[in-house]
């Protein structure tokens, strides 16, 4: 059972970003997709639940064995695809309870019941951390940084998806925010499930110990390894990768 | 009682002058820079009559809440009165006009020059039935007086008038309903309402206008009046009508007094909706607060404009207007526009107008969310009016307008998706 990304070639209006992209995630491990800024990370992610700004042009995206890269977001997400946004968009006049339940409903034949979501709601709250008042209001209008991240979280938590997706999940978060995601995170590992974790930094994978790591550079994914790659990149920085693929290619 | 003669003749005097300024007056066009042009050329108005019907209360839908007084003019005749709290006053005006002849005497007409345009006079020369609620002084009137005005067939014209008079530090909450079931054919709503809310009164007020799919034409005009110290909390709802060419004021008249003011707007088809609304602040030490949003689907049009009037020696004042606009298909065409006179210094005045489309971004992030794109949609529809909504605070007109709204969005599901397909593309 398996998230496969097959020769993921990806454009925008204006480019072509990815290059053909081959990456597969299996139920019960945790990859990490690591990267500088501009090197499509975020393109890929952002493709994988089929964002109308982006355009596959070759390739294809495959979850447990069906082909998702015509799908629209919707049937992806109820096929176990789950992206925790960067940037999540605000929805006023809709509140977090509201929303959640929306989408805890979407995934399932018969509507939860009040009484089994309102538990659902709260353990998952006690095991980010979060007020209670923060449940009553509207999807991330007026959230600071860390807020909006750990909404993010808290609705992989509600959703429970077969792979899901943290795009820079990291980025903004104080220390003390990040290891309340990623013991969240954490939490929900396990063989039923798939992480891809996206970050341009090494710090949340001190946390969420993933079993490999992949680099893209420039839209081309350029190494890969286990944990100790992370742990290499920290010390010699991104453009030791550079000046390595530069120097194979040469 | 014997009816005082002031009254009845301030009454026929009225109607007299406005004969007079109504058979003169051509039917007119409104125009407005850009591309903004009312007309009424399509309304056949000789095929239309006030009609006249028998006692009765007829079916209606008024988001089922238990009423303090509850009045129904259907056509041309109040075919339904009750009133359960005996503490306030609501009847027919033509029955006031002989009853109450001191507080009709004192307050009809006040805000509403009769000769303000060929339907204002049209109105105040051949209302009938008409609607009078006098809330007696330091009363706090818990549940809703409700005013119905029903037009149910074809062929109408119905000329409507409302006056209501808020006593001095009394609480209430006034509901006008405007329903038409579905019907072909054309029909005249031309309707005059005027409140005014003593010193201290506390005042919720509510529009409820859904037409219906019919060709009922709505051209009225609606004055509200907010003495010392005094506040109205004023929603209008327009669910519906083929062409509704409507005036809302709302004056706060006397220091301390202090409205707000929040409406929401949903057209389709070929609908026609032309809001003018005026904020004015007649005095100093006075608030205000006016957020207006609409949504546009079909082939509808929807102009609201929103004045905020400041007159010299309203100093102090301190008010702001918002108003939005959503379109939702791309053959509706619309604007929103606020402005501003402001004729003295020292006040707080601001305001903003957008004219929009569904967001990408966010359709995409609910979608994502296993929510499908109509979902979505309609989702962020209501959000978007939510914020309208709540200021209701009447939980089953609330459940009216939502249930109406979903109904609408349901109906231009396909429509929306094209849109937004296109835009995407």
């Amino acid at each position: 059972m398996t998230l496969e990304i097959q020769n993921l070639h990806v454009r925008t209006e204006e480019r072509e970003i990815l290059h053909g992209v081959d990456l597969t995630v299996k139920r019960g491990e945790t990859h990490a997709l690591m990267g500088p800024n501009g090197s499509g990370k975020s393109t890929l992610a952002n493709t994988l639940m089929c964002n109308p700004s982006y355009e596959v042009t070759d390739g294809r995206i495959v979850l447990d064995g069906e082909d998702l890269t015509e799908a629209e977001p919707d049937e992806r997400a109820r096929a176990g695809l789950f992206m925790a946004f960067q940037y999540p968009a605000t929805i006023p006049g809709v509140s977090v309870a509201n929303f959640l339940r929306m989408a805890v409903n979407a995934r399932r034949e018969e509507a939860i019941k009040v009484k089994e979501f309102g538990g659902l709601l709260k353990e998952n709250m006690e095991l980010l951390r979060i007020d209670r008042d923060f449940t009553s209001r509207y999807l991330n209008e007026g959230f600071s940084g860390g807020e909006k991240k750990r909404a993010e979280i808290l609705q992989l938590a509600m959703l429970q998806p077969d792979f899901a997706v943290l795009d820079e999940t990291d980025s903004g978060l104080d220390i003390d925010a990040l290891r309340i995601v990623s013991d969240g995170v954490n939490a929900m590992r396990g063989d039923e499930r798939g992480f891809l974790i996206i970050t341009h930094y090494t710090r949340i994978l001190g946390y969420v110990r993933p079993d490999y790591v992949h680099i893209m550079i420039d839209g081309r994914i350029v190494r890969e390894g286990g944990a100790e790659l992370a742990d290499e990149l920290e010390d010699k920085g991104y453009e030791w990768v550079r000046e390595e693929v530069a120097a194979s290619a040469g | 009682m014997p009816a005082s003669p002031r009254a009845s003749d301030l009454v026929e005097d009225r109607r007299r002058a406005a004969l007079e300024v109504y058979e003169r007056e051509p039917v007119p066009t409104w125009r407005r820079s850009g591309f903004w042009t009312t007309t009424l050329r399509g309304l056949d108005l000789d095929a239309l009559e006030p009609k006249r019907y028998e006692p009765g209360l007829p079916e209606l839908d008024l988001g089922d809440e238990e009423h303090a007084a509850l009045i129904v003019q259907r056509g041309a005749t109040v075919v339904h009165t009750h009133v359960a709290d005996e503490r306030i006053t609501v009847m027919p005006l033509e029955r006031a006009v002989e009853e109450r002849p001191e507080r009709v005497a004192a307050y009809f007409g006040r805000r509403l020059p009769y000769d303000d345009g060929k339907f204002a006079a049209g109105t105040a020369a051949f209302w009938t039935g008409g609607v009078f609620i006098d809330v007696p002084p330091n009363e706090r009137i818990e549940r809703p007086i409700q005013v119905v005005w029903l037009i149910d067939e074809p062929g109408t014209t119905q000329w409507a008038h409302t006056l209501a008079v808020v006593g001095e530090h009394a609480e209430c909450r006034i509901r006008e309903f405007f329903l038409a079931p579905d019907f072909d054919g054309q029909a005249l709503h031309s309707g005059a309402f005027e409140l005014y809310a003593l010193p201290g009164a506390q005042v919720d007020l509510a529009h409820y206008q859904d037409w219906g799919r019919g060709e009922v034409h709505d051209l009225s005009t609606r004055r509200v009046e907010i003495r010392r110290d005094a506040r109205v909390k004023w929603v209008p709802i327009h669910l519906g009508g083929r062409l509704t060419k409507q005036t809302l004021d709302i004056i706060t008249a006397e220091q301390g007094s202090d409205m707000r003011h929040t409406g929401l707007y949903f057209t389709e088809r070929d609908e026609h909706l032309d809001l003018f609304t005026t904020d004015k602040h007649e005095e100093g030490h006075t608030t205000g607060d006016t957020v207006w949003k609409g949504v546009l689907t079909g082939d509808s049009r929807a102009s609201y404009e929103g004045l905020i009037h400041i007159v010299p020696r309203a100093t102090e004042t301190d008010t702001y207007l918002q108003t939005h606009q959503m379109l939702l298909s791309p053959k509706a065409r619309g604007d929103a526009i606020p402005s501003l006179i402001v004729e003295v210094d020292n006040v707080k005045a601001s305001h903003g107008g957008t004219v929009g489309e569904l967001d990408q971004e966010q359709i995409f992030y609910m979608m994502t969310r296993g929510l499908s794109r109509a979902e979505a949609v309609r989702v962020l529809v209501e959000g978007y009016f939510e914020e309208v909504v709540q200021r209701l605070e009447d939980p089953g007109l609330e459940r009216l307008v939502r249930r109406r709204i979903a109904e609408k969005l349901a109906g231009a599901e396909d429509q929306v998706r094209e849109f937004i397909g296109e835009r995407a593309a």
